[in-house]
């Protein structure tokens, strides 16, 4: 018999230490099974969703197309401008476009006077400007959009030359016409063999504000503007070619001030409205997902009981007592109700616009296509908005403590705007909307509006500032309180 | 003895009651913040939207057809949250602390506690109310000629003794009464102070935003006429009412109903539930 040897027995060690140390992810399962397990705030969440997506179908089924009323069904014909003036000759194949704009006068700082290469003389053919602006330098604009490429600070006098190369349009510009500077090239899908390539004018809409009865109703006025060119050429030429001046399909009713005269090699043109986007064209997927601004409600309301209930119940101090490290405590809560949130704002930002699809068609109005870069951005941001309204809410609920004011303080950063601008003039409502945090619902806009006060990724920057204020002050007096 | 006791706690049983929770929300440090936030946020916003108003984008200034006593009333748009947070308070507070059994055994009778807390807050915002409301007005008579609103322009000073203003500036604090009252019934429903904010804030402030979105025009009408703050406020009007959806004083009555209506069903609740 021999002795047994000596067993390996392992002392005793209490896991509880490690698992405390585990780190985030346990603390990010406590607090995922504390937000999982409150069927209330299940609830909440799917109220949310439900509000965004009935507001979207309220507003759907009110929508009417508006404007014309014959029917136009098209996104991309209904919110563009093809108005100004166009004088052109037909260019066979590749070649090029060369003139000088001498001067330039009335339309405001984006007034477009310059040279275009475009399919046809029909609205919304694909198109190619290279323009001087007085404001804006040289730009080269494609596709109804605004901006473009180039910029800098040039103005008229100044020669620009436009190269058809295929389906490439590149644009050139120069203050003497022998050094030459690219301006950049666009790409031209479905630009016929025989392109028509000449000079144009254009200037955007204005605004017109009038406030009466205590309120302020918008216009949209076509503006005038006229340039004067020297040194056109079309190369290569086409045989016998007659400079033609293309109508303004659709324009305003006054032609008088269209038209181009021609003396000796000076072009003189004129012409009203704009070749661009419609800034004052409906935003159909904003107004789909407005109803995020009702389903934030309950976002707020999950966020801050989320953090207050602890405090309300004493449960905080257990919470604490498990995890000493307040900070990472703060951060888990704020990563599960974000996340939660986000989750519960796709389901809605999409069901809004799914659902609301057919109601629009119905109205006459096209859904706008998810496949639209600017609408899956101003969707998926409806969702992010959603997470980051849930982590302002916390932080704030971690600053208060107490649910009614936190709530409070939270829907009322964020709905100010829909509260006090009523009255208020365009120009004040317009500040509002670009410093408080109801910023962020520019993530929503896909049309480049008059009324824009923000750009859609700055205003989500704004509301994510707040929120991450928030959470930094937030931290620091969860860390120095009293655990109450 | 005894009998004194008792026929003094009988006699004086409402007034007790009134002066106890008078007590209670007098010595609550909230209270006196709210009171100041109340009128402060009412003159600070309607100094902030009158002074960014002028008639440069009118025909003419008096073509700009300005509500000049509505305009510098505008405040209580937002003033209202701490009529609301009070509201609230006064009954959620004790519910979340518990009090509010020590408050039942003192004064059994429920609705004599409901009553008393209901006019214990109608009088402090009643009178935070006024201050606030009369302090605008005077803030608005200063600001207002500046931004080219001259009595010249059809636009007198603002005066809370002329007829239509006197009648905007009582609606207004008659509307923050009301809309105190609200929220205590509402609290008092729900137990439970977030809840109850954010129903009385939704009810508010959500409605008018999705009434907005509706695009049926007659539709938009209704809704306008039966939301408790457009209604509501629609007694600060004093020019061209005929445009309003609803009058001056039916609007306001709209909104009483919601107070009354919001009281009743807490009161019964009150008084058919454990506490």
């Amino acid at each position: 018999m021999t002795a047994p040897g000596p067993t390996a027995v392992t002392p005793y060690r209490s896991t509880v230490q490690d698992e405390a140390r585990d780190g985030f992810g346990r603390l990010l399962l406590a607090e995922w099974t504390k937000l999982r397990t409150v069927p209330r705030w299940t609830l909440t969440l799917l109220a949310s969703v439900a509000l965004t997506v009935l507001v979207a179908l309220l507003t759907a089924a009110g929508a009417q197309a508006s404007g014309t009323g014959k029917g136009i069904s098209d996104p991309d014909r209904v919110q563009i401008h093809d108005l100004g003036h166009f004088t052109y000759q037909p260019l066979a194949g590749d070649g090029a476009v060369v003139a000088r704009v001498t001067s330039q006068g009335g339309g405001g700082a984006w007034a477009k006077a310059g040279l275009m290469v475009r399919g046809s003389a029909d609205r919304a053919t694909p198109y190619a400007a290279l323009m001087v602006t007085p404001g804006h330098g040289v730009r080269l604009q494609t596709g109804y959009k605004g901006d473009g490429q180039g910029g800098g600070t040039g103005t008229a006098p100044r020669w620009l030359r436009l190269v058809r190369s295929g389906t490439t349009v590149t644009g050139f510009e120069s203050a003497d016409g022998r050094d030459w500077r690219r301006v950049g090239s666009v790409t031209l899908d479905g630009l016929p063999r025989t392109a028509l390539a000449g000079l144009f004018v254009a200037a955007p809409n204005t605004a017109k504000v009038q406030r009466r009865f205590g309120g302020e109703t918008v216009d949209s006025a076509p503006s005038d503007t006229r340039a004067t060119f020297d040194h056109v050429s079309v190369s290569p030429a086409w045989p016998g070619a007659r400079w033609r001046d293309r109508g303004a399909p659709g324009g305003p009713a006054d032609q008088g001030t269209g038209g181009s005269t021609q003396e000796g090699g000076t072009f003189t043109l004129a012409g009203s409205g704009d070749i661009g986007h419609d800034a004052f064209a409906d935003d159909v997927t904003r107004v789909t997902l407005t109803g995020a601004l009702i389903g934030q409600a309950a976002i707020v309301a999950v966020a801050v009981l989320f953090m207050t209930a602890e405090h309300r119940r004493g449960m905080v101090r257990t919470t604490f007592a498990a995890s000493p490290r307040r900070g990472r405590v703060l951060a888990a809560k704020a990563v599960v109700v974000g996340v939660a949130s986000l989750a519960a704002g796709l389901v809605a930002a999409f069901g809004a616009m799914l659902l609301a699809a057919p109601l629009l068609r119905a109205g006459g109005l096209a859904p706008p296509p998810l496949s639209d870069p600017a609408v899956l951005r101003a969707v998926l941001g409806t969702a992010a908005l959603m997470g980051v309204v849930a982590v302002l809410g916390l932080a704030v609920a971690a600053i208060v403590r107490r649910s009614a004011p936190a709530i409070t303080i939270v829907l009322l950063l964020l709905l100010l705007p829909q509260i006090v601008a009523t009255g208020l003039p365009l120009s004040a409502a317009r500040w509002l909307e670009r410093v408080t945090p109801a910023a962020g619902f520019a993530v929503q806009h896909t049309v480049d509006r008059f009324d824009r006060a923000i750009g859609p990724w700055a205003g989500f920057g704004v509301l994510c500032a707040y929120a991450a204020v928030a959470m930094l002050v937030a931290t620091w007096l969860v860390r120095r309180r009293d655990a109450a | 003895m005894t009998g004194s006791v008792m026929s003094s706690v009988r006699g004086g049983g409402a007034g007790r009651a009134v002066r106890a929770e008078w007590t209670k929300l007098r010595t609550l440090p909230s209270t006196g913040w709210l009171l100041f936030a109340l009128a402060g946020i009412t003159v600070a916003v309607g100094a902030a939207v009158t002074g960014s108003v002028d008639t440069a984008d009118c025909v003419t200034p008096a073509a700009c057809e300005e509500d000049t006593p509505r305009l510098a009333l505008s405040g209580v748009r937002l003033g209202q949250i701490a009529a609301i947070v009070l509201g609230v308070l006064a009954v959620g507070g004790e519910y979340a602390t518990g009090t509010i059994t020590a408050t039942l055994a003192a004064v059994p009778r429920r609705g004599t506690v409901l009553a008393a807390k209901a006019a214990v807050v109608a009088g402090a915002v009643a009178a935070a109310g006024a201050v606030g409301v009369l302090a605008a007005l005077a803030v608005g008579r200063g600001i207002l000629p500046r931004n080219g609103f001259t009595a010249a322009h059809g636009y007198p000073p603002l005066s809370p003794l002329d007829g239509a203003t006197a009648r905007a500036a009582a609606g207004t604090v008659l509307y923050l009464v009301l809309v105190a009252l609200l929220s205590l019934g509402v609290a008092t429903a729900l137990r439970d102070t977030a809840a109850a904010t954010t129903a009385v804030l939704a009810l508010l402030w959500i409605v008018p935003i999705v009434t907005r979105l509706v695009g049926d025009a007659a539709w938009r009408e209704r809704l306008e006429k039966v939301a408790p703050m457009s209604a509501g406020l629609a007694v600060q009007s004093t020019r061209d009412l005929e445009r309003l959806p609803i009058g001056p004083w039916p609007g306001l009555g709209v909104l009483a109903g919601y107070a009354a209506a919001a009281m009743l069903v807490g009161g019964v609740l009150f008084a058919v539930r454990d506490a």
